[in-house]
């Protein structure tokens, strides 16, 4: 794998929706750390991921690896980890009824995903869905319920839950900068996680890397 | 570039991202005021503006005290020195108080930059030397700010109208 990427963008890459998927605009910034539960689900989508072969921990840290090499393999993964857990914290509605739901229907999703064994690109597409389903669930119709002021979205999600009581449904409204703030973070997570050394995807410097006696012909 | 370098690099530059990561999500900075100033006071290389606190203390002492914080607000825009916080919790307290009752809103406000002045300070011990103030201790204007937020038995004694601001 090309060290630029491994040591400098993917961490990068991992760190900032780390630290962005935490971030919620409402009155003030406020940076809102991982709960318990998404660093369950964080932990769950990282074998989710190591079971499909989208991270191969075993070309990020390796015996036959230099120790500096493992020690930024070590920083992906970790980084991984993290971004993972804080995107989940970004999707997932902040109370009442729908973060309950919301969690329950990660975890279960993530354990199908895990019993289903798919490839890496199945894995990928998959998580596009569920991450881009929940971030719409979250920023555009809860938060189109939760405005106070209301708009026609408002009017019509209240015409198609008539008879519904909203008050489990609303949530603590944003700015409408969160939404694009997390929009941005997940695109930019869903591209580190491409970027990621993969079990299905060796490269040629990958094999010179792990195998010097043969690329120097001894 | 040798790739033992760039690794090396990759390596600094991403621990270093991760520390201060970590210290935006401890810190809550609202501003890239309070984010600079809360880093070269992590160093110790933090200053506040001498003119505008001496401002403010010259506002404080004449009772102006929204000029005051206005001031203090100036000569400490990162809200990282605690005897420009405690001066400023200070203000909320004197504002909000009064013979009949106190102001909550001011006197919460006051009781959060006194935390803050307090988590500030050396050890958490801030005394401040000033013979105009009665208060000279961030401990004592916290215990006050806090009785005045309490709502207990002794708010109904009319012997409060003799009570006196300190």
């Amino acid at each position: 794998m090309n060290a630029t990427r491994e040591a400098g963008y993917l961490p990068a890459l991992l760190l900032t929706v780390a630290w962005l998927g935490g971030v919620r605009i409402a009155g003030r910034i406020a940076l809102v750390p991982p709960p318990l539960f998404a660093l369950v689900l964080g932990l769950l989508l990282l074998g989710v991921l190591v079971k499909s072969g989208a991270l191969a921990p075993d070309r990020l840290m390796h015996p036959s690896r230099p120790a500096l090499a493992n020690v930024n393999g070590l920083v992906v993964i970790v980084a991984t980890f993290f971004a993972s857990a804080q995107v989940f914290n970004l999707i997932t509605p902040e109370a009442g009824l729908p973060r309950l739901v919301c969690n329950l229907f990660l975890l279960v999703l993530l354990f199908n995903t895990q019993a289903a064994s798919p490839d890496r690109v199945r894995v990928l597409r998959s998580l596009m869905v569920i991450v881009g389903f929940a971030f719409v669930m979250k920023f555009i119709v809860l938060a189109a319920l939760s405005d106070p002021a209301g708009g026609t979205l408002k009017r019509v999600l209240l015409v198609m839950l008539e008879g519904l009581t909203l008050g489990t449904l609303t949530q603590a409204p944003f700015h409408p900068a969160t939404g694009y703030v997390a929009f941005f973070t997940i695109v930019m997570f869903l591209i580190a996680l491409a970027l990621l050394p993969s079990r299905d995807r060796f490269s040629a410097g990958d094999i010179r890397s792990t195998t010097p006696a043969i690329t120097n012909g001894r | 570039m040798h790739e033992r370098t760039v690794r090396a690099l990759g390596l600094v530059g991403a621990l270093a991202y991760a520390a201060f990561i970590g210290w935006l999500y401890i810190r809550q900075p609202q501003s890239v005021a309070e984010v600079t100033g809360g880093l070269t006071a992590s160093i110790g290389a933090y200053r506040i503006d001498p003119q505008a606190f001496d401002d403010g203390l010259r506002f404080f002492r004449r009772d102006q005290f929204p000029e005051a914080r206005g001031a203090l607000e100036r000569a400490d825009p990162a809200e990282q020195d605690a005897r420009t916080q405690f001066y400023i919790a200070y203000s909320y307290y004197r504002q909000g108080w009064g013979r009949l009752y106190q102001d909550d809103a001011l006197f919460a406000r006051g009781l959060e930059r006194v935390t803050k002045a307090i988590a500030l300070a050396p050890n958490g011990r801030l005394v401040v030397d000033d013979a105009e103030l009665q208060m000279r201790s961030a401990d004592e204007l916290k215990a006050e700010l806090e009785a005045g937020l309490r709502t207990d038995v002794s708010d109904l004694n009319p012997l409060r109208v003799f009570g006196h601001r300190k």
